[in-house]
């Protein structure tokens, strides 16, 4: 029998982590204002993404409040990995999203690209790349096996959808791909 | 000063990010002493040197995870009646279920509020008074 080379493909939705090891798993997430860590251990080239919007009304939260949310789907992804035998010291993360959508409001995504990257920071985990801010939404895919991920960047119209947890199949149209 | 600054507290947790957070969130409570440890081997060494009145930690630990830590410290004489509180991702029955055969007084899943971390404290801290 001849295995098939068609990869999983696994949707994240908001407030959702996935972590994998198997090897043709490609997870994917369309993102505006929300981010994605795309989080992996490169030695045993396992992985896994978040997708998170942290809550809040901009500058009126409190500090820490917001937060709390952000860093129980970071630990998440961080413990997923851990549990499969990932070294702390070898993790490495990609950060997606952050857009400003909706023009005249609150700018959250940067708030929330902040967030991620200073959490980064604070766990000694590895920026290795990725794509935040900008006002346009974002669809992304990631094989944590391989650690490519690829960018597709949506029109300027388009407000981040309501997202079913379904597995989608591959785009035919590419539209504006980035590679990271 | 009031009775929650003069308590010493234990917030142990893997995460730079939560333990900062915990501690911002106890600070605002109105703690003041406070004391932090990254696992529970640096827990435990915490407790035999300068040993706080209740110990709030992470259940999810490399080395040594909550419950080991919750059961090292009832195992320990003069630290075996410190109040406990645990936290954990999903509240997953067979942690706390471990966790109450251990002694352990209280529970607090993440993400937490202010607010459930103050209750989970309220009944412990009481009874320190």
């Amino acid at each position: 029998m001849i295995p098939s080379t068609r990869p999983n493909r696994i949707h994240i939705i908001q407030g959702d982590c996935y972590v994998t090891d198997e090897p043709d798993t490609v997870l994917t997430t369309v993102l505006g204002s929300c981010v994605a860590a795309c989080m992996r251990d490169p030695v045993l080239g396992i992985g896994g993404m978040n997708h998170f919007l942290l809550p809040g009304d901009g500058e009126r939260s409190r500090p820490g409040e917001a937060e709390r949310f952000g860093v129980y789907l970071m630990e998440l992804l961080v413990n997923g990995l851990l549990k499969r035998g990932a070294s702390r010291h070898s993790l490495e993360a990609k950060l997606f999203g952050g857009a400003r959508t909706v023009q005249g409001f609150a700018d959250i995504g940067a708030k929330n690209v902040e967030f991620a990257r200073r959490f980064l920071e604070n766990e000694s985990i590895r920026y290795v790349g990725g794509s935040c801010g900008g006002d346009q939404g974002r669809r992304i895919e990631f094989q944590p096996s391989t650690g490519r991920a690829r960018q597709f960047l949506l029109p300027r119209s388009t407000v981040e959808p309501a997202q079913p947890v379904v597995r989608r199949p591959a785009p035919v149209d590419l539209g504006d791909v980035e590679l990271f | 000063m009031s009775l929650l600054a003069q308590l010493k507290i234990l917030v142990v947790d893997d995460t730079t990010t939560s333990r900062l957070l915990l501690r911002d969130a106890l600070e605002n409570l109105g703690f003041r002493n406070i004391q932090v440890a990254a696992n529970g081997e640096e827990a435990m060494k915490i407790m035999l040197s300068t040993p706080s009145h209740l110990i709030i930690s992470d259940y999810n630990m490399p080395k040594m995870d909550g419950l080991q830590l919750l059961k090292a410290i009832r195992e320990y004489k003069p630290l075996s009646r410190t109040p406990f509180i645990i936290l954990t991702g999903n509240a997953d029955r067979k942690v706390l279920e471990d966790g109450a055969k251990l002694g352990l007084n209280n529970y607090l899943t993440k993400p937490f509020t202010p607010e459930n971390l103050r209750r989970s404290l309220e009944a412990i801290v009481w009874r320190l008074h």
